[in-house]
């Protein structure tokens, strides 16, 4: 006998939802916090593909200064691009801002995340947010380091930032953060689906989504990792967000379960 | 009273009359200055013991008899030890040439017939001691740290420009063989080690060395890190296949040891903050498995931990060198505080062309080799005395030349 909850979930159509022409990412400010984000590589990509995209905003953290470096449209390694590409695949329309944590270094600490979540979340007011990088356990031992890692996450929750944040490749055999902090945020892990917008609900070991692991652009794009599946399950969320811009992270992720429990009805 | 560590001053008393010269030498001794007092009669055995020991103050009487004069003396204890002072002892002070004296050494004059006893020329010797032990102690300080520089500089520039220092990280034998071992057992083509090095302050702010299989420098012309492919596989955090390289277009360029690769293996060596090295395996036959991913990742591990040894060593070497140049510093800063430059060693002999344009000249001067090589060696060797004594040495030579002159005109009659 199907209950109320059941006549909910029949309305659910995932195909309609999540394929709607509106759904763009239109209106959407997401952050990429990665490597940089080379911005005529993707404008020329998407120029060629007809579709044209908003120029990409960012500014480049490193550790002794409060405020970010200008962004001068270059990344630090191709990492980031084929991140801002696979959202940008899937939500073309969104404000794109790179945060690039890695700078010329090609190394991030925890104190930089930190800044740039919070720089993304209270000076670009992005509603979204992308971390397909993590920091080990055995690399945050420090107690107060976590809870401060922590505390910026819960900052980004209570603010209605939605956080994805992408597993260890290793995952659960290596536990990283911020993705093991994942009630206040969306932790993805890799599964290879065959379409892009497909995801599913598989809590392991703290880690609650999988979307699809394979990029578009650059040399490792084809090799399966968390750091393409965080970025599709952004999109995705962008390309809702472009519909109802006020959800939730609680309310997107029930959405994305249901989504999940439509699909695989389906 | 010199100390115990410190050299001993030598004091050279130099009087014909043998009653004045025990006198003094009684005084000397008796006084206990702490110097060591050498007596001499005449000029020859005074020279004779100048050979033989640094003079530091010398007590000269005015006429020495058969010809000979302090002044004299004076002049050639001068070219043993440049830095002797002269009392003079004179029963003619009025005759004296003070100016010539004065710039000869001589700081002091008794006169024999009016103000010398035991006193009085204490007094003097004592006053000239004040003033020769500190001087001294300065010049062997001086030659401490001449010493001291010379072994510093020759060494120095030897370590600095050895080429493990001048690499991001030394590559350590075992990295090498870490390379063949994966190579052999992913059956790879070949491999390379990427090793990037990143400082702001420095220009170029980043290096990048590329070593093959072999641990050989690639001699290459490379693109900049944040557009290859050993740029992604750093923040992809795992060991990464591309088994369709020339493919896998867009934000990225393929340095040229990667040109024509149709597969690529590559993992990050985490080694520590702005060093970056990378692991490239290429072209697998049938293209790597994820086996070969996993044996390429925890190679990776083991080489982080060996490059991150080898850095360590290197930091250490870095550091000794930093402190051995900061000591070099430290000790010219000594030597200013000490009143002046430290002594540079002699300079080296003028370049071979321009000795040989010398020789030319002088040969078609003198119509013979012989004469013409002798004739260079003993400028170059007044060039070094005066580079090693300065202006008095060259009119002291000027002054023997001179007496030669005439001493061999007188005997040739011309």
């Amino acid at each position: 006998m199907p209950d109320v909850f059941d006549e909910i979930f029949a309305l659910l159509d995932p195909e309609r939802l999540l394929r709607d022409p509106r759904a763009t990412g239109e209106g959407v400010r997401l952050a990429v916090l990665d490597s940089g984000v080379e911005r005529a590589v993707l404008e020329e990509k998407f120029r060629q593909s007809g579709q044209s995209i908003l120029p990409v905003e960012g500014g480049i953290f490193i550790a002794d200064r409060a405020e970010p470096l200008p962004y001068e449209g270059k990344q630090s390694t191709p990492h980031g691009t084929t991140v801002a590409d696979i959202i940008l695949t899937l939500a073309p329309r969104v404000q794109l801002f790179s945060a690039d944590i890695f700078g010329p270094q090609g190394s991030c600490e925890v104190d930089i995340v930190i800044k740039a979540l919070h720089w993304a979340i209270d000076v670009w007011h992005c509603k979204v947010i992308n971390l397909s990088l993590g920091v080990t356990e055995q690399r945050l031992q420090q107690l107060p380091k976590r809870q401060q890692f922590l505390r910026a996450v819960e900052d980004g929750y209570y603010k209605d930032v939605l956080i994805f944040a992408a597993a260890h490749n290793d995952h659960p055999l290596t536990r990283s953060y911020p993705a093991l902090f994942s009630p206040p945020l969306i932790s993805v892990d890799k599964k290879l689906f065959a379409d892009p917008l497909q995801f599913a609900y598989e809590l392991c070991d703290q880690v609650e989504f999988q979307a699809h692991g394979r990029g578009y652009l650059g040399p490792f794009a084809q090799e399966p990792a968390t750091s393409w599946a965080a970025p599709h399950l952004a999109g995705i969320a962008a390309r809702l967000l472009s519909l109802r811009p006020q959800l939730k992270p609680f309310e997107m992720k029930a959405i994305l379960y249901w989504l999940f429990q439509a699909q695989k009805k389906q | 009273m010199a100390k115990a560590d410190e050299p001993v001053e030598t004091i050279l008393i130099v009087d014909d009359e043998e009653p004045v010269r025990r006198t003094f030498q009684e005084w000397l001794e008796g006084a206990g200055l702490g110097c060591q007092v050498l007596a001499a009669p005449d000029a020859e055995r005074a020279l004779d013991l100048a050979n033989r020991a640094a003079i530091d103050l010398a007590v000269l009487d005015w006429h020495l008899g058969a010809g000979d004069d302090g002044l004299q003396l004076l002049q050639d204890l001068y070219a043993f030890h440049p830095n002797v002072i002269a009392i003079m002892v004179t029963g003619y002070a009025n005759q004296a040439t003070p100016l010539d004296a004065m710039r000869m050494g001589v700081r002091d004059y008794l006169d024999k017939n009016h103000d010398l006893s035991r006193e009085t020329f204490l007094q003097a010797v004592k006053k000239q001691l004040a003033l020769i032990r500190p001087a001294k102690r300065a010049r062997s300080l001086q030659q401490s740290l001449l010493a001291f520089r010379q072994a510093v500089e020759k060494i120095l520039p030897l370590v600095q420009s050895a080429a493990a220092l001048n690499d991001p990280v030394p590559l350590p034998d075992a990295i090498r063989g870490l390379m063949r071992f994966l190579i052999q057992v992913t059956e790879a083509k070949d491999g390379v080690l990427l090793v990037r090095h990143y400082d702001s302050t420095k220009t170029p702010a980043e290096t990048i060395r590329v070593y093959d299989s072999g641990g050989k420098n690639l001699e290459v012309t490379l693109l900049p890190f944040a557009r290859s492919v050993a740029g992604t596989v750093i923040s992809l955090q795992q060991a990464a296949v591309s088994n369709d390289l020339q493919k896998a277009t867009w934000a990225f360029d393929l340095q040229p040891f990667e040109k024509g690769r149709r597969c690529v293996l590559a993992a990050h060596l985490p080694v520590a903050s702005g060093l970056q090295a990378v692991l490239e395996l290429f072209d697998k036959p049938d293209g790597f498995t994820p086996n070969d991913q996993l044996l390429a990742s925890a190679a990776a591990e083991l080489g982080a931990d060996l490059l991150r040894q080898a850095l360590g060593r290197k930091q250490t070497e870095q550091l000794l060198i930093d402190s051995v140049s900061a000591a070099l510093a430290a000790s010219e800063h000594v030597s200013q505080s000490l009143g002046g430059a430290v002594e540079r060693p002699l300079e080296q002999p003028p370049p071979e062309q321009v000795l040989d344009q010398l020789r030319q000249g002088l040969r078609a001067a003198a119509g013979d080799d012989a004469h013409a090589d002798l004739s260079l060696r003993m400028a170059e060797a007044i060039r070094v005395l005066a580079r090693r004594h300065g202006r008095p040495a060259l009119e002291h030579c000027l002054t023997l030349i001179d007496n030669v002159g005439r001493l061999l005109d007188k005997a040739t009659g011309n």
